[in-house]
Formats: C-alpha cells, sequence, structure tokens
C-alpha cells in the first residue's frame, strides 16, 4: 500500500517536471509575440503620438500581460522616481524582470542593445532601431516556434516516462 | 515461483518502456541520447540477469558439486 501511495508520488511528482518544462517552451513563442507588439505600440507612441518615454511605457505596461507589463512598468517607475539614464533604467528593468520570464539570453541582448539606443536619437533613426529590434526579434520568435514544435511533445512524454521508469526500476 | 514472475514482469517494464523513451528522442533527432538510454536500460538488465543466471549456478553447483 504504502509502496502504491509513493509509486504515485513519484509518477505525479515527474509528470509535472514534464509538463512545466513544456510550458515553459510554449511560453517562449507567446511572450516573443506581446514582445513585438509592446515595441510596435511604442514605435506608434514616438512616431504619432510625441509621447514622453515614461508615458509611453506607463501605457504600455497597462496595455500588455503579467511578465511584460511589470518590466514596462519598474521602467517607468525607474525614469519617473529615480536619477538615472534611460540605458540604465532599461538594463536594470530588464534584468529584475527577466527571471520571471520564458526568454532567454538571445532576446536579452537583443533588448539590451535596443535600450542602448533608447531615447538618443531623432524620431526617425529611432524607428529604425526598432524596426532593427523588431526583426531581431522575429527571428528568435521563428527560433521558438520551432523549437515548440519539436520538443514540447518530447518533455511532456519524457516526464511521465521517466517516472514510469523509475517506478519498474524501484519496485 | 513468485519471485521468478516478479522479475520478468520487471524486465519487460524496463524494455517497454525504455522502447517508447527511445522512439520520442529518435522522432525529435536525438539519436545520441535515445542510444544512451537504451545501452543504460540494456545493462541494467544485463545486470539482473546476471545475477538471476550466478544464483542458478550456485544452486546447480550445491546439486552436483556435493559442496
Amino acid at each position: 500500500m504504502v509502496k502504491v501511495i509513493g509509486a504515485i508520488f513519484i509518477i505525479v511528482a515527474t509528470t509535472v517536471v514534464g509538463f512545466e518544462a513544456a510550458r515553459h517552451f510554449s511560453e517562449r513563442p507567446r511572450q516573443l509575440r506581446a514582445l513585438r507588439s509592446a515595441l510596435q505600440s511604442l514605435e506608434a507612441e514616438i512616431m504619432y503620438g510625441h509621447t514622453p518615454l515614461h508615458e509611453a511605457a506607463r501605457r504600455l505596461s497597462a496595455q500588455l500581460s503579467r511578465p511584460l507589463s511589470g518590466f514596462f512598468d519598474t521602467f517607468a517607475k525607474k525614469l519617473m522616481d529615480t536619477e538615472t539614464t534611460v540605458k540604465e533604467a532599461w538594463e536594470t528593468s530588464l534584468r529584475e524582470v527577466w527571471k520571471s520570464t520564458a526568454l532567454k539570453q538571445g532576446e536579452f541582448e537583443i533588448m539590451k542593445q535596443f535600450g542602448e539606443t533608447l531615447g538618443r536619437h531623432d524620431r526617425f533613426s529611432q524607428q529604425k532601431h526598432i524596426m532593427l529590434a523588431l526583426s531581431h526579434l522575429e527571428r528568435e520568435e521563428a527560433d521558438a516556434v520551432q523549437a515548440q514544435a519539436t520538443y514540447e511533445k518530447m518533455v511532456k512524454s519524457l516526464g511521465f516516462l521517466s517516472g514510469l521508469l523509475l517506478i519498474i526500476l524501484l519496485f | 515461483m513468485g519471485l521468478e514472475v516478479d522479475i520478468i514482469f520487471k524486465i519487460a517494464g524496463v524494455g517497454i518502456v525504455v522502447a517508447f523513451l527511445h522512439t520520442v528522442l529518435d522522432q525529435v533527432g536525438k539519436k545520441e541520447y535515445a542510444q544512451w538510454v537504451t545501452l543504460f536500460g540494456f545493462i541494467y538488465i544485463l545486470f539482473q540477469v546476471a545475477s538471476i543466471v550466478d544464483d542458478l549456478f550456485q544452486k546447480i553447483k550445491s546439486v552436483f558439486l556435493f559442496q
């Protein structure tokens, strides 16, 4: 009886681990898409709205969903409250939020490099930098979609099967 | 007899699960991991079978060689 309960615990644990890893794979393209639409809205705010950066960031954080809204929220707060440059505020808020997202190092570098250009040029070169970051992110998104298609199912079944194997070995 | 049946089921279970793991890993193009998994499953079963065969030989020895 105790053995059976332990076996159920093991299989539930490994299956949950597998599904959690799979969720990570499915979350990444979704968040990349959200990030791209965020940059597009930022471009619209800059080009057509002539909005100041902290105002634009606040609006973006209201528009977006969980992990990314936190990023633009902290960015806006840092710009408003502390004496700092845009580059530093962008980078530190990126670092703070990055842990809670499913995004990887490549996206981090793209966003960091984009932040270095933010607010240093006129509107049209700013637009070009946004376009550059968008095209980089698009490439990463295609990558992420492909990784999802290959690995999502694998990780799910791998979790369950490794649990099963562990039970058989220990039984 | 109970123990023997148990161990046969165990070997069969390991075989099935390892075969599934092999196919899953093969499908996503991780051929090298698939081969390692199969190899480790095989080695594990080999140890099990070796210990059982060892038991058998000890028994034969004790029956026929009058130790």
